[in-house]
């Protein structure tokens, strides 16, 4: 017996509203080169709507000819994941997105919001959200693991540091499937260019599924005058005959 | 054919954390009776986590009251619900209890996070959010209807006051389903007496389920020296047989 699943996610119209605080050119629009605004202790605010515009990253975190040091039985799952069209993948079933592939879907943005002691991203996509604290705690020494693990942040410069741990074994690194284990250890380095446009460089450490850790690059743009939607998954439970198994 | 759900979510333990800015006794407990804390602006913080103190209005919202002023229909459709004992609730398939009933889960805390611009409501429960902007904003012209609906806040005093529209009619507003339509506006006033404790009151403005306007008022009480923990809710499938029909 199949129990297919449809996810329902109903892609609406992103409100247009005005925001205070963003810099315009002399006909209104939001100036994209404008600065990088600063917080009041002289960081970068990394705060607004940002998006990947680009879902080839969402497909395959190491486009652009990026080596993958798979594993062995890394390179074989993925492979397999690859041969089933990513079928089994836990937003298939509204289950999360991860780290970093919650901030790759181009139809949902998300939010960044920067205070003292915690930087929130509220992600469109199924409603969730990743706190990462910069009140000075370190990681707890036992943590449960969890989708989108313990997130602590720092500053390096200009560029806003984060390590994350804690994770469970059961997000993929992307759509197209590339896995990590419960030993993956992100590091998150952000890097806001000027208004509009913002860097990520992801190292991947997790020795148990890559040989030694690597790096993408992702870009991001503001997206200006909008606010994110409200975006529930729903396990559409009673509808296995509009799908194939 | 039944495809019932089991709705599984993971209690863990909450992590110690000692978290500053928390006003403490001689022994180094978080001393609950101290002031209420004030945001640079002088406004009450509200931010913190904090857990609903009496789980009675879980079960029902209407408990000052005795009763909730039902419309005929409304009246029908919670006999109906209750009757069942809530079989059916939303929350049981995943999707979102709405507002109130989200911050009103005994074993879920939520964290509120405020900044000059923006409220952030982090649910522990299911890793949801909601935001109550305080930029100066208005609500849309035209609003897709959702669960947690549109808010906006402001001061009166020492009380923030968020307001909120554009809900969709298919949250219950507690357990047992005491029903709301797409007409619901609901105000709550939220009030932080001291270090430990706050107090809301939430009203329900719902001609069109409730013949006039009805009011709770529901005390919190503040987690201190730990972090929310994430709690993904997820629809288990094939354990149909587990639960009846």
């Amino acid at each position: 017996m199949t129990y297919s699943v449809l996810t329902l996610i109903l892609l609406l119209q992103w409100a247009n509203v005005p925001l205070p605080n963003i810099p315009r050119t002399s006909d209104g629009k939001p100036n994209l080169t404008a600065p990088v605004p600063k917080t009041t202790d002289g960081k970068p605010d990394l705060t607004g709507i940002w998006r990947n515009p680009d879902g080839g990253y969402l497909e395959n975190i190491a486009r652009g000819g990026v080596q993958v040091p798979f594993q062995p039985w890394a390179e074989t799952l993925y492979k397999q994941r690859q041969e089933t069209f990513s079928k089994d993948r836990p937003s298939g079933r509204c289950l999360p997105h991860g780290v970093p592939d919650a901030m790759l879907v181009p139809a949902t943005p998300f939010k960044f919001i920067q205070t003292p002691i915690v930087t929130l991203i509220l992600f469109e996509n199924q409603g969730r959200y990743r706190q990462v604290f910069t009140d000075g705690r370190g990681f707890p020494n036992e943590m449960q693991p969890t989708w989108l693990g313990y997130s602590i942040g720092r500053w390096d410069g200009d560029t806003f540091v984060v390590e994350t741990k804690g994770f469970n074994d059961q997000t993929w690194l992307d759509d197209g499937g590339h896995p990590h284990t419960d030993a993956y250890h992100a590091i998150e380095r952000f890097h806001r260019r000027d208004f509009g446009h913002m860097d990520l460089e992801i190292t991947i450490d997790d020795p148990k599924a890559y040989t030694r850790p690597w790096q993408v690059t992702i870009p991001f743009e503001f997206f200006p005058d909008m606010e994110l939607m409200e975006s529930v998954c729903e396990n559409e439970r009673d509808t296995p005959h509009m799908i194939g198994k | 054919m039944l495809y019932a759900a089991v709705a599984v979510i993971l209690l863990a333990q909450w992590v110690n954390v000692s978290l500053p800015n928390t006003p403490r006794t001689p022994d180094g407990k978080p001393n609950l009776d101290a002031p209420a804390p004030r945001s640079s602006d002088g406004k009450p913080d509200l931010s913190g986590i904090w857990r609903v103190a009496d789980g009675r209005y879980l079960q029902n919202i209407a408990v000052d009251l005795g009763e909730a002023p039902f419309q005929p229909w409304a009246a029908a459709l919670f006999k109906e619900r209750a009757d069942a004992l809530g079989k059916g609730r939303p929350s049981q398939h995943c999707i979102p209890h709405g507002i109130p009933d989200s911050m009103l889960v005994r074993n879920s805390p939520f964290k509120l996070v405020q900044t000059p611009a923006v409220v952030v409501v982090l649910y522990e429960e299911f890793n949801h959010y909601r935001q109550i902007f305080t930029d100066g904003r208005s609500f849309p012209a035209e609003m897709s209807s959702s669960w947690f609906g549109y808010s906006i806040g402001k001061w009166e005093g020492d009380v923030f006051v968020a307001e909120t529209a554009g809900f969709n009619d298919k949250s219950w507003l507690d357990d047992p389903g005491r029903p709301h339509t797409d007409a619901l506006r609901v105000t709550e006033r939220f009030r932080r007496t001291n270090f430990g404790r706050m107090e809301m009151q939430i009203t329900f403005d719902d001609p069109k389920a409730y013949t006039k306007p009805w009011s709770a008022t529901i005390p919190f009480t503040l987690l201190p020296d730990t972090e929310l923990i994430e709690s993904i809710c997820e629809n288990e499938r094939d354990h149909g047989h587990i639960v009846g029909k």
